[in-house]
C-alpha cells in the first residue's frame, strides 16, 4: 500500500439518489468503531471487490467509489491494511475526531471520490 | 314514545322556513380547522364533503321517527319533501359554515317532525363524539346512516378536523380522519374511500378501456380510471416508465378495512413529478426494512417519513433546489445539497424532530455547524435562507 493506493469503498443502494452519492458512504457508522472499511486496491479489482462484497459477503453494493491513501493522509486520516477479515481488507481510522471533524473529512473524501467517479458501477438489475 | 312526539324536541330550533327565513337560527355551525381554513376560507373543492350531511340528516331523522314509532313500517309521506340544508353564511374564525334547515313551507311542515332533524343532527354529533372518543359508536348511529362516513370529511387531510356542536353538546367534537375512519369502519361497508395523493410509475394504461395501472414504490399495481384531460399525462409517464418517469395522483382511493390501498376510484389531477421530487423520494425510504445497511440501518418510521414530507412541503419553497435525501444508519433521514463548492446538510432525527445542520466550503474548508429544532418554523426558515444565500432564487 502507498500514497497513490486506490482504497475502494462499497456504496449501499440506499445512500446513491439520482447517482449522486451521500457523504455518509465515507463515514463510519457506528458498529464500525471508527474505522471504515474499504478493499486495497492494490490487491484486488474494482469489480472484484463488488462480487467479493456482494456475492462473498452477501452485502448490498451499487459499486465501488475510491479515495487514495494520499487523501486520507490530507486530511490527516490514517489508512492501513487490516486483513484479518479477509487479505484486501483495509481501513481508513476516524479515531478521536468529533462530530464535525468527521462530517468535514467525510463530505471531502467523498468529493475526491466523486471526482474520479465509479470504479466499479453495477447496473441496476445486478444490484444486490 | 307512543305517541311519536320526540322527547328531545325543542320547537324549531334551528330550522328556517323557505318562505319566512329572517331571524331564524342555524341549524349546525361546524367549524372547520387546519391551514386549509384560515382566512376566512373554505376551498370549494370541500364543500362536496358537506354537501352529504344533507342526505344524511334526512335519513337519520327517517330512522328517529321509526325508533320513536315502532309501530309505524315507514316514515309519514310527506316527511322529509322539500327539506333542504343550506349554506348561508361563513363566519369569522378558522373558517365557520352556517348550515340552515330550510324547509319549502313551514306552515306545510309540522313542528313534530321538524324536531326529528334536531334529533338527527344530536345523533350524528354524538357518533362523531363516540369516535373521537373511541366510544361506542353504534349506540347513536345504525350502521346504514354509519357509510355516509365514507362521504362526509373524505378531503379532510392530517391535521385538520371539522368540530361540531349543538344546543345539547356545547363541548365540540372533532371530525378528523381518525374518527371518520373509526366511523366508515363501524358501518356495514366493506370497503372505505379517502382522498389521498400517491406517487407511482405507470406500467400499463388501456386506451380502450380508458384504464392504467399506478405502480407504487413497492411494487403494488393500483388499477385506475382514465379520463380525457389526463389522457396526454398519463400517455408520457407510460413512455417514461423504463426511466422511472414518476406521476403524483389525486384522487379518491379505495381502502380495506385494513387501511390497505386496493383501487382508485376517481382521479382528479395527475401530474409528471419532478426526478428530485421530495415527496417521491422519501416514499422511497419507507419501503426500507430494519437491517437495510448491511444488517445495521434502522428503517425510517411511516409516521417520521409522513411528518417530514408535510414539514417541507410547508417549510421549504420549490424555487430552491431539493435537497438529496438518503436514510440514516439510526433511522433518520440526511439531506444533502451541493452547491458550488459547499456541501451542506441537515441530519434529521425523525422521532425528536430535530437536525443537524452541517456546512462546508471545500475549496476553503470553512465549516459551520449548527443544532436545529425542526418542530420549528424559524429554524425551517434559517435553514431556506442558507440554502437561498448560496443557491439563489425568488425572494
Amino acid at each position: 500500500m502507498n500514497d497513490d493506493t486506490l482504497l475502494l469503498r462499497q456504496v449501499n443502494p440506499s445512500w446513491v439518489q439520482q447517482g449522486r452519492v451521500t457523504s455518509q458512504a465515507f463515514r463510519p457508522t457506528p458498529k464500525d468503531q471508527h474505522k471504515l472499511s474499504v478493499y486495497d486496491g492494490d490487491l484486488i479489482s474494482a469489480e472484484n471487490s463488488w462480487l467479493h462484497y456482494t456475492t462473498r459477503l452477501q452485502l448490498a453494493s451499487v459499486g465501488a467509489l475510491a479515495v487514495t491513501v494520499m487523501e486520507c493522509k490530507q486530511q490527516e486520516l490514517s489508512a492501513v491494511p487490516d486483513p484479518e477479515p479477509f487479505p484486501e481488507h483495509a481501513v481508513i481510522d476516524f479515531t478521536g475526531l468529533g462530530t464535525s471533524q468527521v462530517e468535514n473529512k467525510s463530505k471531502k473524501l467523498k468529493a475526491a471520490a466523486e471526482v474520479r467517479g465509479w470504479k466499479y458501477q453495477a447496473t441496476a438489475g445486478e444490484w444486490r | 314514545m307512543a305517541d311519536g312526539t320526540p322527547k328531545s324536541a325543542s320547537g324549531t330550533d334551528g330550522v328556517e322556513a323557505a318562505s319566512g327565513g329572517a331571524g331564524s337560527k342555524a341549524f349546525l355551525k361546524p367549524r372547520l380547522t387546519g391551514a386549509r381554513f384560515e382566512g376566512h376560507a373554505i376551498p370549494l373543492e370541500f364543500l362536496k364533503d358537506l354537501a352529504v350531511l344533507e342526505e344524511m340528516v334526512i335519513e337519520v331523522a327517517k330512522w328517529r321517527f321509526l325508533k320513536a314509532n315502532l309501530e309505524r313500517k315507514r316514515s309519514p309521506r310527506g316527511f322529509t319533501d322539500g327539506v333542504e340544508l343550506k349554506l348561508t353564511g361563513v363566519e369569522e374564525g378558522s373558517a365557520i359554515p352556517v348550515i340552515s334547515l330550510v324547509m319549502a313551507s313551514a306552515t306545510l311542515f309540522p313542528p313534530e317532525n321538524q324536531a326529528y332533524f334536531e334529533e338527527a343532527r344530536e345523533s350524528i354529533v354524538a357518533a362523531i363524539g363516540a369516535a373521537e372518543q373511541n366510544g361506542a359508536i353504534a349506540n347513536h348511529l345504525p350502521e346504514t346512516a354509519l357509510g355516509y362516513f365514507d362521504r362526509m370529511g373524505r378531503g379532510l387531510r392530517d391535521g385538520e378536523a371539522i368540530e361540531f356542536t349543538t344546543p345539547t353538546q356545547k363541548t365540540p367534537v372533532k371530525l378528523t380522519r381518525e374518527s371518520r375512519r373509526r366511523l366508515v369502519l363501524a358501518s356495514s361497508q366493506v370497503e372505505l374511500t379517502e382522498e389521498q395523493t400517491i406517487r407511482g410509475i405507470i406500467p400499463a394504461a388501456d386506451q380502450e378501456a380508458w384504464s392504467f395501472h399506478i405502480q407504487l414504490v413497492d411494487g403494488r399495481k393500483i388499477p385506475a380510471p382514465m379520463r380525457e384531460p389526463h389522457l396526454q399525462t398519463i400517455k408520457d409517464a407510460f413512455v417514461g416508465y423504463n426511466e422511472g418517469l414518476r406521476v403524483q395522483l389525486q384522487g379518491v382511493v379505495k381502502l380495506n378495512r385494513g387501511g390497505k390501498l386496493q383501487s382508485i376510484e376517481s382521479v382528479e389531477h395527475v401530474s409528471i413529478l419532478d426526478p428530485m421530487d421530495v415527496a417521491a423520494r422519501l416514499d422511497e425510504l419507507r419501503i426500507l426494512k430494519d437491517g437495510w445497511l448491511d444488517g445495521a440501518g434502522v428503517a425510517p418510521s411511516s409516521t417520521g417519513v409522513d411528518w417530514l414530507t408535510a414539514a417541507f412541503r410547508e417549510h421549504y419553497p420549490e424555487d430552491l433546489p431539493p435537497p438529496f435525501l438518503y436514510p440514516t444508519v439510526d433511522g433518520g433521514v440526511r439531506a444533502e445539497w451541493s452547491i458550488g463548492p459547499n456541501e451542506l446538510s441537515v441530519e434529521i432525527s425523525l422521532s425528536q424532530r430535530v437536525g443537524e445542520w452541517h456546512a462546508l466550503q471545500l475549496d476553503t474548508g470553512a465549516d459551520e455547524a449548527r443544532s436545529l429544532n425542526l418542530a420549528r418554523a424559524a429554524d425551517w426558515k434559517w435553514v431556506v435562507d442558507q440554502v437561498r444565500s448560496l443557491a439563489g432564487g425568488n425572494g
